[in-house]
């Protein structure tokens, strides 16, 4: 009797417990917030990056991040670079873990397959970076980019730099075959065809390459005034230190963002990066509140130098906590409402999700209008040269020849 | 006509490296008849063993060749001897276990890799990193260069030592004929295990000869996998000189895609090549020379 007694009053105690439990979860059920990042993979690095930023973000952002009593949880999946995997790691992240909107993606070839499966979901979808037109040019609804300019928009402050300064007549166009990269491409050809600059070579290359010397041989050789190259981190690495071997000194030698402005950019050119000009989104010495201090916690904390990259993940992580802050309801419905209707101020400036066109008629829908900005390495420093009001050094034009440097 | 020569220059002392690491894969392929999926990642550990040489130590890249081939040597003989061997002869459902297993491996050297550096890209700067000299308009690169002599020295000496030496010869005696070679006396156990550590060793040898050129971080060895591969198939398995033309026709083949057809095609030409080996030469370069 007494041991039945007992059996009873531990069955009672736990069955009292699981529903208490029960009901405080309920109660206290997260707001999930799914972000798919490469974290394993050749672009791990970028997506380490991301994911510190959100993280860093999540935490200044303090009881921001606590809504009506429910914490927001943020759900890192590994996309590994691969569209594929990304994909379903976006739709595992919607139907398994049942989160509430998505965000990451970091290539445009991963953030393109995730847009479309979000529209298809009807799950709103903020991209941090993924930058190809296409992703914001199909009129999907549920896709929103606020902190990457459409890809062919990154070179506005570099147009604006060549028609003030440097008048180029001629110009050489590189670039990697991915999503970016020709997505990159195909705006920088429409603007030189308008500008009347002549592209005197023009070629895609695959990522990965040991040796680009037979590609720069003949850019080499069509001598133009300035050059404009897409690559991602160590491909720019490369480019740099064998356009210096084969002793080609171009007059302004310009990055399309992505690799070019990464501190590992820098280490692994080994003084070649000296007067390489970039477009960028970001610069750590921009005068939107939080940039700076976003840039200096980040090196105490993870002993890295972050770059554009991270301050987008850091200012989407902000643009997510505004949004379920304001939305009248936790549905995806609702958080894209808030979406639609969002002004937020983050380290990247004001975003604000538009529809508009540009002059070659592309329509963009819930798209944030571009800063954008050229940087130059110099003397081991990125420096921001054009807009004339951002600049934090003079430029060096023309680029004296490699034995001056 | 200068850029035709760079092309050529440019592609024959890639293809020496690409050969160096591909002979090592030959090697092993030749004597287990197994594909090693796992020695890109080898050329990665022996990478890797560099960096740390140079970054730690300060040992010249070159100068680490004697610590990380070694080191390779070690690593695929316990690789094949514990892990291996002890599938070979073992009934399972699939005839390929044992190339199974390689992925396995690779798969743990990688992530063993990323626990320990993290996913960034690493690269060493020696001082004749970049530098390079003018032979007429044409540039070569001093790293190159001195990589392209030795491996060239490397594939020379492994020659001598497969046509030479007692130990080479039972390698190569297993391969031609595993069961007349251990009626002969020859201990084939021993030999696949000395087969896979110089095949490692090899491969580290091609990745510490890269490193002064190219960059590293863990997921690096895919693409050597594929490279290694294609020449084995353009030089016929287990041959020697079979991979060292195999290495520079692809170093060659790709540097004159590059050139003449698109830089975004170079890969397309080495797999076009491939496929014509297959298509007309099932036997690769070595069925050239053999009747």
């Amino acid at each position: 009797m007494k041991t039945i007694s007992k059996v009873f009053f531990v069955l009672l105690l736990s069955v009292l417990f699981i529903g208490l439990s029960y009901t405080a979860q309920a109660k206290e059920k997260p707001i999930k917030v799914g972000i798919v990042l490469p974290l394993t993979g050749p672009k791990a690095m970028f997506g380490e990056m991301e994911k510190n930023s959100f993280l860093m973000a999540y935490k200044d952002l303090g009881e921001k991040t606590v809504i009506g009593g429910r914490k927001i949880e943020l759900l890192f999946e590994d996309g590994q670079g691969k569209p594929g995997i990304a994909k379903s790691a976006a739709e595992k992240l919607v139907h398994k873990n049942k989160v509430i909107m998505l965000s990451g993606g970091y290539s445009s070839a991963c953030s393109y397959p995730i847009a479309g499966a979000a529209q298809s979901m009807k799950m709103p979808f903020v991209v941090s970076t993924g930058a190809a037109d296409k992703i914001t040019t199909q009129g999907w609804k549920w896709v929103f980019r606020g902190t990457a300019a459409p890809a062919s928009k990154y070179t506005g402050a570099l147009f604006d730099f060549y028609d003030k300064v440097a008048h180029p007549k001629t110009a050489v166009l590189m670039y990697e075959n991915t999503d970016f990269g020709t997505s990159s491409a195909k705006g920088f050809r429409q603007v030189c065809k308008k500008k009347g600059i002549k592209i005197v070579f023009d070629e895609a290359y695959e990522a990965g390459a040991v040796d680009f010397k037979p590609m720069l041989a003949k850019a080499k050789k069509s001598n133009p005034d300035t050059a404009y190259c897409i690559s991602y981190v160590m491909d720019a690495a490369l480019i740099a230190t064998q356009t210096r071997e084969l002793n080609w000194s171009c007059p302004f030698f310009v990055g399309g963002a992505a690799g070019w402005t990464m501190p590992e950019f820098l280490k692994n050119t080994g003084g070649a990066a000296q007067y390489i000009a970039s477009t960028t989104l970001w610069v750590p010495n921009v005068a939107w509140p939080g940039a700076k201090e976003y840039y200096d916690n980040y090196i105490k904390k993870y002993g890295k130098k972050p770059d554009y990259h991270g301050a987008q993940a850091y200012a989407t992580m902000q643009i997510i906590a505004d949004v379920l802050n304001n939305a009248k309801k936790i549905t995806p419905k609702d958080i894209r409402n808030a979406l639609l209707k969002a002004e937020v101020s983050t380290i990247m400036g004001l975003i604000k999700f538009e529809n508009w066109s540009d002059e070659f008629g592309h329509n963009y829908t819930n798209q944030n209008k571009p800063t954008t900005y050229v940087v130059q390495w110099q003397n081991g420093k990125l420096e921001v040269i054009w807009p004339e009001a951002a600049k934090s050094a003079n430029y060096v034009y023309p680029v004296p020849k490699w034995n001056k440097r | 006509m200068s850029l035709f020569w760079q092309t050529l220059i440019c592609g024959l002392l890639l293809g020496g490296m690409y050969a160096l690491i591909a002979i090592g894969m030959t090697l092993i392929m030749g004597v287990m008849k197994i594909i090693n999926l796992a020695h890109g990642a080898l050329v990665m550990v022996g990478m890797y063993v560099t960096y740390v040489c140079f970054h730690y130590w300060g040992i010249d890249p070159y100068a680490a060749l004697f610590i990380s081939m070694p080191a390779l040597f070690f690593l695929g003989c316990l690789i094949q001897k514990y892990s291996i061997n002890t599938l070979i002869g073992k009934e399972s459902i699939l005839p390929e276990n044992q190339v199974l297993l390689t992925v396995g491996i690779m798969l743990v050297l990688t992530e063993t890799m990323r626990m320990i550096f993290g996913s960034d890209y690493k690269s060493v700067h020696t001082s004749y990193t970049g530098s390079s000299f003018f032979v007429g308009d044409v540039s070569v690169s001093i790293p190159m260069a001195i990589g392209f002599v030795i491996a060239m020295v490397f594939t020379y000496a492994l020659h001598i030592f497969l046509t030479k030496s007692d130990i080479g010869r039972s390698i190569r005696a297993t391969a031609q004929d595993k069961e007349a070679a251990i009626l002969m006396g020859v201990n084939a156990n021993k030999i696949t295990i000395i087969t896979f550590g110089l095949g490692s060793a090899l491969a580290a040898g091609g990745g510490t000869l890269l490193i002064p050129i190219y960059y590293l971080f863990p997921d690096i060895g895919h693409a050597f996998v594929a490279k290694s591969f294609i020449i084995t198939i353009l030089g016929g398995m287990g041959s020697t000189m079979g991979a060292l033309f195999g290495g520079l026709t692809l170093g060659i083949a790709e540097s004159f895609g590059a050139t003449y057809i698109s830089m975004g095609l170079k890969d397309v030409v080495g797999f076009v090549i491939f496929i014509i080996v297959l298509l007309f030469l099932p036997g690769g370069f070595k069925s050239l020379t053999k009747r």
